[in-house]
């Protein structure tokens, strides 16, 4: 082996104490960049995830500024021919208004988005009918609807085979009321699906706002969620006409209201481990300051038999090496136990939302590398602290 | 080529500046011979230590020249005077001249691995153990052996590159007696054995009995420089 290297190893592997704390130092801030990863990460994938799942599918289909005309049976099957489309489902978003009681107010014209939906593929497309709590079901029959927790909540806790009345407006203005009975009520981890809306079939809601055969979107689910891009670009190659006037979004697209202000978010916790990060390098500076001067005597004999200054540069960087590889190993082994326990345990985001816990190796990897070149670099000023000593100090007393 | 194997000329070493000027070292100049075996003596604070910085190329004088070998040292950079430390000295010093985190065969080793001449360098530091009779040592580390034992390990770092000259200073300063004394006939021995130069500072010239050259020192100055006619 190189002696310098030899020398840097043994200068830090036999200090066990400065060892340790710079390892830790640099392993804590790897284990910080990962906890907050496994968390806010893992709360962003699971927002996409329940994106993706209770409202836009991985492609989501509407048409700028009015209802898609063309008829939905034929585009899902054009869609389903697709090999990396799962399923797809048309909807169509609308409001409505109840007389509500709230606590125990009687509230006019309380306003409730409500969401049509087709019985069949809508379970195909979407995971909504999971969320129905138990004892009911998902809709089925034209005049049945499922109703979101909040909304139950604000009704005064009807039951499944309840009904209740609904007042709608149709396209031309027209007041319809339309009595519907609930046969579930949905609720969400994080009330981040549809718990503020009331459900029903997508007939049903064609019929009161009058509109016949028409949707407003249409959610796409793939079987390989990387290829969201080329389905989009295939379904717009093949509707490009200017009648048609077809929106496609990915979920990045459709969702990047919810999805900006997390990001930057994510980018501020970040921040927070950079600085976590910085610290730890501070700390190796602190700690390698100590080496030279404990040092000192071993440099100016190296330097009196020849070593030269470039020489003991070189063992305190090693020195660095062994203490960015040693805490990037220690940081890495804590960060993956972390999210290995985070997965078991299905840790959850202030007690409801499901965290979507991943092992992200690139994340892992980029952390590590940047933890051990931030050591190294950590290094560079007292190695040249080091190498400003003079051979003389061979001779110091004591 | 040269007659001497180092030349001192005209050296001073002044340390601190204005107020606290101090001249360690005023005028000084002496040649010594390959292969001598020379003392360099003097009282506390005379500037022994001082001298030997210069001859050893720690530390440069504040005017004069130190030749060795034929070469004007004072015109070599920091990096050529770290190769010549290496291919032409030796030391020894008072204190724990010994790295605690390398073995004593790793120590004694280094200066060829500084060098780049690794090439049997274990077994030549092996043999050269032997001779100082810690080959029962070699895989202790620096600090887990005795003061004697370091001064021993460290006589053979200085010997392993075959250097021109073995610089020392105080080296049984550290010592007990029975320590000191084998020490002293080691480096006697090994100066008539190898035809080394050896540049020694002590307190104590008796100790080391008959010697090529003695030079005292006295506020920096020589003040007596005696060659081995003149010695008893
Ligand atoms: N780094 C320094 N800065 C200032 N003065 C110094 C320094 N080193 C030595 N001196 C002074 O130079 C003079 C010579 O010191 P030196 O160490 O050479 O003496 P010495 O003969 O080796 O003494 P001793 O026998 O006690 O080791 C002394 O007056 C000392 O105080
Ligand atoms: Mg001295």
């Amino acid at each position: 082996m190189d002696y310098r290297a030899q020398i840097g190893i043994r200068f830090i592997t036999r200090r066990r104490g400065s060892l340790i704390a710079a390892s830790l130092a640099v392993a804590i801030a790897i284990l910080v960049v990962q906890v907050n990863s496994v968390i806010f990460q893992g709360l962003y994938d699971a927002i996409v995830r329940d994106q993706i799942n209770y409202r836009f599918g991985h492609v989501y289909i509407t048409r700028q500024e009015d209802f898609i005309t063309k008829s939905d049976f034929m585009l899902v099957n054009w869609l389903e021919r697709i090999p990396y489309v799962q399923a797809a489902a048309p909807r169509i978003d609308s409001a409505a208004s109840i007389n509500a009681t709230i606590g125990g107010k009687i509230i006019r014209d309380y306003s409730v988005p409500v969401i049509g939906v087709d019985p069949v593929l809508d379970r195909e497309a979407s995971t909504m009918y999971q969320t129905v709590a138990p004892g009911g079901q998902y809709v089925s029959y034209r005049d049945s609807v499922v109703v979101g927790a909040i909304v139950d909540r604000d009704l005064g806790y009807p039951q499944v085979g309840d009904t209740i009345k609904l007042k709608f407006k149709d396209q031309f203005g027209q007041d319809i009321l339309r009595r519907l009975t609930i046969v579930g009520i949905t609720a969400t981890a994080g009330s981040v699906g549809l718990d503020n809306s009331v459900i029903m079939n997508i007939d049903t809601l064609r019929e009161i706002l009058d509109r016949p055969h028409q949707t407003q979107s249409i959610l796409v689910k793939l079987s390989d969620p990387t290829k969201d891009t080329d389905v989009k670009d295939l379904f717009l190659a093949a509707f490009p006409s200017n009648a048609d006037k077809f929106k496609a979004q990915t979920i990045e697209e459709s969702a990047e209201q919810t999805l900006s202000g997390f990001r930057s978010g994510i980018a501020l916790i970040n921040l927070v481990g950079y600085f976590g990060m910085m610290s730890s390098a501070f700390a190796v500076v602190t700690i390698q300051m100590m080496q030279v001067t404990s040092k000192t005597r071993d440099i100016g004999v190296m330097r009196a038999i020849g070593a030269k200054r470039k020489d003991v540069l070189l063992v305190f960087i090693f020195q660095g090496m062994v203490i960015g590889a040693i805490g990037a190993g220690l940081g890495t082994v804590m960060g993956v136990t972390y999210t290995a326990y985070a997965k078991e345990t299905h840790m959850t985001f202030q007690g409801s939302l499901p965290l979507e816990v991943k092992y992200n190796w690139t994340s892992i990897m980029q952390t590590d590398i940047m933890a051990f070149v931030l050591a190294v670099i950590a290094s560079i000023y007292p190695a040249y602290k080091a190498t400003r000593l003079e051979p003389v100090e061979a001779m110091r007393v004591g | 080529m040269a007659d001497y194997v180092l030349e001192v000329k005209n050296v001073d070493k002044v340390y601190g500046q204005g107020d606290t000027e101090v001249y360690a070292l005023r005028n000084l100049s002496f040649s010594v011979k390959r292969g001598e075996f020379m003392l360099i003596v003097g009282s506390s604070g005379s500037g022994k230590s001082t001298l030997l910085n210069m001859i050893g190329l720690l530390d440069r004088p504040t005017r004069g020249k130190v030749i060795i070998d034929g070469i004007d040292t004072s015109e070599l950079n920091d990096n050529e005077l770290s190769t010549f430390r290496n291919s032409k000295l030796g030391f020894i010093f008072q204190f724990s001249n010994l790295l605690s985190d390398l073995t004593v065969l790793e120590n004694v080793t280094l200066p060829r691995k500084i060098q780049g001449t690794i090439q049997n360098s274990a077994d030549e530091a092996k043999t050269l153990l032997k001779t100082v009779g810690l080959e029962n040592q070699m895989h202790k580390f620096g600090n887990q052996i005795s003061g004697g034992q370091a001064q021993r390990v460290a006589i053979t770092r200085a010997l392993i590159a075959k250097p021109a000259i073995v610089l020392a200073d105080e080296p049984t300063g550290n010592l007990d007696s029975v320590s000191a004394e084998t020490t002293v006939q080691l480096l006697k021995s090994l100066n008539r054995k190898l035809y080394q130069t050896f540049i020694i500072v002590t307190h104590d010239r008796h100790q080391f009995g008959e010697v090529d050259k003695v030079v005292t020192i006295k506020d920096g100055r020589i003040l007596k420089e005696e060659m081995e006619a003149n010695l008893v």
